[in-house]
């Protein structure tokens, strides 16, 4: 007899999903949906508004990565204006989107996905979250606790508040780094080394138990895309779009921000409201792509740090190609955060970081620009158009959630077909199915533009779509 | 109204003078919300040795190091439970059941306990100076039945303050 499993809420996750599987006669799982299940409507209800407000009106969108939105936003923005901004401005906002990649980073992986690393996939539910993580390896839940103070507080530092900052404006920044402040976030860097280093041993110690987890957890050939530097290098603020194959092959290259819907298309389906974005030459679904930290590192050749050129060295060797399990996020996320140190220690140590001229002015240039930022998850797009007086006709946001939609669809299929039988479910089959989609770190917030809330739901289906079992977690 | 930072009194350890943490918790944009701010906004213009205000909206595990460090903790935060404009001093335990699912928040017990485990130290002393609120509707004024509880909650975390330091001497 045919079933369908329901996951309901999905947990750990940002926002509120739902899985639904579908067995086939034979008790076998033969379909996944991964749905999402809100929708809020930012690109509607900015209609008519001025268009520097942007920044601050989607920045509300999210409160995991408003830096992401701030910056793609203001990029937008700076599009329409026509303006290049203060080179000072542009590395303020390169610090500021690595310190609130490493918080994101921080808390996808301590606080999220550890427990199932650190305690077992099969643990105890009740022991298997943050605190149990805190009982059982306290100085790796320190690290974890100690590097999202860091990226938090160097985010309060320079935008004044952790969460949505309003530092970030078309044009730049509205005010230059003070001496004193830059000698408080250049004290921090030392703790967080030290913490990020010690999160790297210890993951690369456990890393081999997951083997099963790693081959199954969303491994599949297909391309990858993100933001690269002009040298090739790891870039998440002010680089160019490039697509890559299974093989490594460059799909596309060299995209800017302003041709960006030449090459990606949106499509949708009928059992989510997140889009599923595709590149457009392949069609869909077969241009499905993945972005984010995984993505990122199989795009960039080098990181273009001492520390994390080395860790992406050993990183590669995972693979003769593209590393494709998805479990690598985990991984990819953690050099990311050491490559941000990296980053925001030599931007930081720069003298040139305390120049005054920090913001470039203009009016409405042009009545169309599109602005891309690489944010913790993946490459995120903005895309706005506006009348003579400034005002927006029409908006699009292209969400990093959304393009590793089908993916993450993809990865619950291939779980749950390994790990769930439709005659028993366990504890652990539901996990799996749940962490497949926490090794992307989702944030169903961005993707839909909705209200977020944690819990997701999975449900048991028949053929005949009638509920047979639902596992809702709250 | 200031964002959430560390007030200028940092925890310098001293015999004479005990660290102590004040966490003013709640959102200033939803009204009756924004009391325990308000109260931590009076006590930061009378500086006081040893004393540490920390504005945040919500009680984030990032706080716990800070936590353990201190000899005394004061919570102050508005409270849904209560009858508006009650004025409730409580102290708190690190708690034995924590939360299976972390969210953005926890409460103050769940912070010591967090304080416990990573740090292996909670403070000495913990209590919760709560005003039961009114209104929480989106405005950056208090209600009248709340703003008039504010002198009464002045006195209360003073009152706790002044405890601890005759506690020391």
């Amino acid at each position: 007899m045919s079933q369908t499993i329901t996951i309901d809420p999905v947990t750990r996750l940002e926002g509120h999903g739902r899985i639904t599987l579908k067995t086939n006669g034979h008790g076998e799982i033969s379909e996944a949906c991964f749905s999402v299940t809100q929708v809020r409507g930012f690109e509607k209800f900015s209609e008519g508004r001025p268009y520097y407000e942007m920044p601050s009106l989607m920045a509300r969108i999210c409160g995991i990565c408003p830096v992401s939105h701030l910056l793609a936003s203001a990029k937008a923005c700076e599009a329409i204006m026509a303006v290049e901004i203060p080179p000072t401005a542009a590395k303020l906002r390169r610090a500021l989107n690595l310190a609130q990649s490493i918080q994101s980073h921080a808390l996808s992986f301590f606080y999220l996905a550890s427990p199932d690393l650190l305690l077992g996939m099969d643990a105890d539910p009740a022991d298997r979250n943050i605190f149990g993580v805190a009982k059982a390896h306290p100085e790796l839940g320190r690290a974890g606790v100690g590097l999202r103070r860091f990226g938090q507080h160097m985010i309060e530092l320079l935008g004044r508040k952790r969460i949505h900052p309003g530092w970030v404006v078309p044009g730049g920044v509205t005010e230059p780094l003070d001496a004193a402040k830059r000698d408080e976030i250049l004290a921090l860097v030392p703790d967080a080394y030290a913490n990020i280093k010690l999160a790297l041993t210890a993951y690369k110690q456990i890393a081999s138990r997951f083997q099963d987890e790693i081959e199954s957890f969303a491994n599949f050939p297909g391309p990858f895309m993100g933001m690269v530097a002009d040298n090739d290098g790891l870039e998440f603020t002010d680089g160019k779009l490039r697509m890559i194959d299974a093989k490594g092959i460059v799909l596309m290259d060299n995209l800017e921000a302003a041709r960006f819907d030449e090459a990606i298309g949106e499509a949708v389906e009928p059992f989510s409201y997140m889009k599923f974005p595709y590149y457009k030459p392949m069609g869909y679904p077969a241009g499905s792509y993945r972005v984010g930290p995984l993505a990122r590192l199989n795009i960039a050749s080098h990181a273009g740090t001492p520390l994390a050129d080395a860790e992406l060295l050993e990183f590669k060797k995972l693979s003769n190609g593209p590393v494709l399990g998805s479990f690598h996020y985990h991984h990819a996320r953690l050099i990311e955060i050491l490559h941000g140190i990296e980053v925001i220690e030599q931007l930081f140590s720069e003298s040139s970081i305390l120049d005054k001229h920090v913001r470039a002015t203009a009016g409405v240039n042009r009545q169309e620009g599109a602005g891309i930022a690489e944010a913790p998850r993946g490459t995120l797009m903005h895309h706005y158009k506006v009348d003579s007086n400034g005002l927006m006709t029409w908006a699009n946001l292209v969400i990093a959630t959304g393009q590793n939609n089908n993916a993450m669809n993809k990865g619950v299929l291939q779980v749950a077909q390994r790990y769930v039988k439709a005659d028993k479910l366990t504890e652990g089959m539901l996990n799996r199915v749940e962490a497949v989609i926490r090794t992307f770190d989702p944030c169903l917030s961005c993707a839909t533009h909705a209200f977020g809330q944690m819990p997701l739901v999975i449900e048991l289906l028949a053929p005949d779509g009638s509920i047979l079992d639902q596992v809702s977690r709250v | 109204m200031a964002t959430p930072v560390f007030s200028a009194n940092h925890m310098a350890h001293s015999a004479k003078h005990p660290r102590t943490l004040l966490l003013a918790c709640g959102n200033t944009l939803r009204g009756d919300d924004g009391v325990g701010w308000r109260i931590a906004c009076a006590l930061e213009q009378q500086p006081c040795n040893g004393l540490t205000v920390l504005f945040t909206q919500q009680l984030l595990p990032e706080f716990a190091q800070a936590v353990s460090r201190a000899d005394t903790v004061i919570f102050i935060d508005c409270s849904a439970d209560t009858a508006a404009g009650t004025v409730s001093t409580t102290p708190i335990e690190p708690a034995k059941d924590l939360p299976r699912i972390l969210t953005h928040h926890l409460d103050p017990a769940s912070l010591l306990r967090l304080s416990l485990d990573l740090y292996a130290h909670a403070p000495a002393r913990a209590l919760a100076v709560t005003v039961g609120g009114e209104s929480f509707a989106l405005t950056d004024h208090l209600s009248k039945t709340v703003q008039a509880a504010v002198p009464t909650a002045l006195q209360a975390v003073r009152n706790a303050l002044q405890m601890v330091r005759a506690q020391v001497h």
